[in-house]
């Protein structure tokens, strides 16, 4: 479309370029390279996630990280989300997001058999569980998710 | 219908109690610019929006600012967790303390309380997705002025990933309003109300 109008507000349609790892996306904030604008404040600051909680047990340890899995590709799946919403027919991205989602899919179905499920639809998928479990693992405020 | 996960979006562990830093944090939720305000304003817009692929989008970005809530909201918390009335007064958190305790409350860093006044829903899709760039741009501003003044690694990651969150959010606004201006009358934008005159869109009324 013509670019040369006038009163009116123009921003440029992103093109799908070159994507963070998982584990980057997350700490940049973005899964693209090409969005990844830092503040000078920022500047030099190393990119982790501040939440190193020493696990008590193998248990602990484990939950961790399989939550620490969750948490990474459920937030490239929320990002490729909103690309795709204006870009449905990028194939390179729904092919992504077909892969991811099972994955994602098939780490909080593992995490809810193993741990506790964290959401309502995971409650009834083990048949290990004997009770209505909403209420099991911490709160995600709590600080003990990662 | 809308589906909870228990867990964050970013993950959040701060260990030293602040409650100045709570004070200050805490516009993020009820402030101005906050994800409470973001969130109520997408979804509030989205209904009569006349492009369905923005309709989609005001829904997926206002799905995330919920979120975004949850992590600013859940910093407050462990900034405030086992608080003495000493650090109460100490921190000039009191006057929250009076009225609140450590609970929850939407206000602005200077205590004024949420409201619907903040933001708008104009039944206007130039309009309304032009008020959700500037408010991507204000929101990305209290981030920043935030990361200036506060030192702590544990409080400065998970705002680094909202402010960010800004920015990408701008982008896509951006390609929405795109979107929506290809099914404009490209010599005059402002001919008719998109969202009123829908009778006027090139192709009928809500197109995807």
């Amino acid at each position: 479309m013509n670019q040369n109008h006038l009163a009116i507000a123009s921003v440029p349609m992103q093109n799908w370029g070159e994507l963070y790892s998982e584990k980057d996306a997350l700490h940049s904030g973005t899964i693209f390279k090409d969005l990844d604008m830092p503040f000078f404040a920022v500047a030099g600051e190393e990119k982790k996630c501040c939440c190193g909680v020493e696990p008590k047990s193998s248990q602990e340890m484990e939950r961790q990280q399989i939550m620490g899995q969750i948490t990474k590709t459920g937030f490239f799946l929320d990002d490729l989300t909103l690309f795709l919403d204006t870009h449905p027919a990028e194939t390179d991205a729904l092919k992504l997001y077909r892969e991811l989602s099972q994955r994602h899919r098939e780490l909080k179905a593992n995490f809810a058999e193993k741990f506790y499920p964290l959401s309502r639809n995971c409650i009834t998928d083990s048949e290990e569980q004997k009770e209505f479990c909403w209420t099991d693992g911490p709160a995600p405020w709590e600080g003990a998710l990662i | 219908m809308w589906n909870y996960e228990k867990r964050l979006q970013f993950p959040v562990k701060i260990k030293t109690t602040c409650p100045k830093t709570a004070q200050l944090i805490i516009s993020q939720y009820g402030g101005p610019d906050g994800e409470l305000s973001a969130s109520m304003r997408y979804l509030a817009q989205r209904y009569t929006m006349p492009v369905k692929q923005v309709g989609g989008l005001l829904t997926d970005i206002g799905t995330e600012e919920l979120a975004h809530m949850e992590i600013i909201c859940a910093m407050v918390y462990q900034l405030t967790k086992d608080l003495t009335p000493q650090q109460v007064k100490e921190a000039g958190f009191d006057a929250y303390y009076i009225d609140h305790t450590t609970g929850l409350w939407p206000q602005a860093a200077a205590g004024l309380p949420f409201s619907a006044i903040e933001f708008q829903s104009k039944g206007d899709a130039i309009t309304d997705l032009t008020e959700n760039l500037a408010a991507e741009q204000k929101a990305r501003v209290v981030y920043e002025n935030l990361l200036r003044v506060i030192k702590e690694p544990d409080v400065r990651e998970p705002l680094k990933f909202l402010r960010a969150r800004e920015i990408v959010h701008f982008q896509r606004f951006g390609e929405a309003l795109e979107k929506t201006k290809e099914k404009l009358d490209e010599k005059n934008f402002y001919y008719f109300n998109p969202e009123f005159d829908k009778q006027m869109l090139k192709d009928g009324p809500f197109l995807s």
